[in-house]
């Protein structure tokens, strides 16, 4: 009796490994896994503002001495140095080492309004700044308005700074083409 | 001389042209022979970068990529192929949760998104996703949509984020009833390229050659004079 029930059991165990076996065919042969570490980066707005003289020369940034009168040469521009198109404005801002004084009116700016649009204070590049371009100059000289600039500006500072601020093109419509609808201008 | 110069310099950009044509596709290539993946194209921040379109991203952005999984496989083996997504790396997960990224099987329109979330998250890939079966040569396209928000702000300018993916594959033998693979248009036959090529540049030869004379023809008789 007991060896027909290992008999049994055999046969049991036996048709159970060949029907493991058969099941191996559709198990997998080999599974293998593989990472990929994909990279997405952000662009940038990046711009170089160029400070020269009409001898090629850049313009010496510890200033120049001037006369009331005299006409200073000053050819500001700017470039583009990233891989974005932008928008560009840009403001002048005057200002004197005297609380007594004002440098507002001392000097005299030459914008062509056709290139650069005035809007609140500030000039809008009319177009779009493509990479690697250089604007035209937003101002070639500056004039030391003389009837304006007078003794009490003896051994005074004038000081005149272009502010510049850009904002990308792509994905951003104008209205009407002007420049200042543009999205996404800096808080003043 | 000059005009023909160009003409040829065109026809052999139009020799070449194809063959750059997927070159800003993603590939993931599972060698069965040698039991390992190959991650195309990679770049300078990670070898295995599948992203090539993704770089230097602007507010506004929508971008597609597209990622094909191929098995190059011998014959008589098919395989299983998963994706799960592993998210974003800790230092890149400020930049990557700005953006959404949806992904789905190119070829399977009406297939909802089988990830739709924000870029670092791994959100319906966390588990791995059955992509189909692969037959020795077949292949399996993935969209990638990436959207940049319009409102991203300045502080992520110049970001880099690693997204981190892996792919399983299953190898299986295959079965009588199996499909036959159809033939797969990219299969790269150098032999047949080059003889199409050398012919091209043979008839290109020619034509140079028939110009040439019939124009030495036409200048003799003006030369006498």
């Amino acid at each position: 009796m007991l060896n027909r029930m290992k008999a049994k059991c055999s046969v049991v165990a036996l048709v159970a490994i060949l029907f493991s076996f058969l099941n191996q065919g559709t198990l997998a042969y080999f599974s293998l896994v593989g990472k990929a570490a994909s990279v997405v980066t952000s662009g940038n707005i990046q711009f170089a503002i160029h400070e020269m003289t009409d001898q090629g020369t850049e313009f010496p940034e510890e200033g120049v001495y001037i006369l009331p009168g005299a006409v200073v040469s000053k050819e500001v521009s700017i470039e583009n140095i990233c891989a974005h198109p932008f928008y560009l404005r840009v403001k002048i801002v005057y200002g004197v080492d005297s609380k007594e004084l004002s440098a507002e009116d001392c000097f005299k700016l030459q914008i062509d309004p056709a290139r650069w649009i005035l809007h609140e204070g500030w000039y809008y590049y009319n177009g779009e700044v493509s990479p690697g371009m250089t604007t035209e100059n937003v101002f070639s000289h500056v004039e030391i308005v003389g009837s304006k600039v007078d003794n009490r500006y003896l051994g005074k500072t004038l000081q005149l700074t272009v502010l510049a601020q850009a904002v990308q093109s792509e994905n951003n419509p104008l209205t009407d083409e002007k420049p200042y609808t543009a999205s996404g201008w800096p808080a003043e | 001389m000059k005009r023909t110069v160009t003409l040829f310099g065109a026809l052999l950009l139009a020799l070449f042209l194809p063959l750059t044509a997927f070159a800003a596709d993603g590939r993931v290539i599972y060698d069965g022979n040698a039991m390992e993946y190959v991650f195309e194209p990679g770049s300078d921040d990670s070898p295995t970068d599948l992203f090539p379109d993704f770089k230097g991203v602007m507010p506004g952005d929508q971008l597609t990529e597209r990622v094909t999984v191929k098995s190059q496989l011998k014959d008589k083996t098919k395989v299983k192929i998963y994706l799960r997504s592993l998210g974003a790396r800790d230092d890149s997960k400020a930049f990557l949760s700005q953006l959404g990224l949806k992904v789905k099987k190119s070829d399977e329109n009406d297939m909802a998104y089988m990830f739709d979330a924000a870029a670092d998250d791994a959100a319906q890939l966390s588990d791995w996703v059955y992509l189909g079966t692969l037959y020795a040569g077949g292949e399996v396209n993935l969209d990638v949509i990436l959207s940049v928000p319009a409102s991203l702000g300045n502080e992520f300018q110049d970001q880099v984020g690693v997204l981190e993916w892996e792919f399983k594959i299953e190898e299986f033998p295959s079965e009588p009833d199996d499909p036959t693979p159809p033939p797969m248009g990219d299969d790269f036959r150098l032999g047949l390229f080059l003889a199409l090529s050398g012919a091209s540049l043979l008839m290109i030869f020619i034509i140079l050659w028939a110009l040439r004379k019939k124009n030495g023809k036409q200048e003799k008789p003006a030369a006498s004079n």
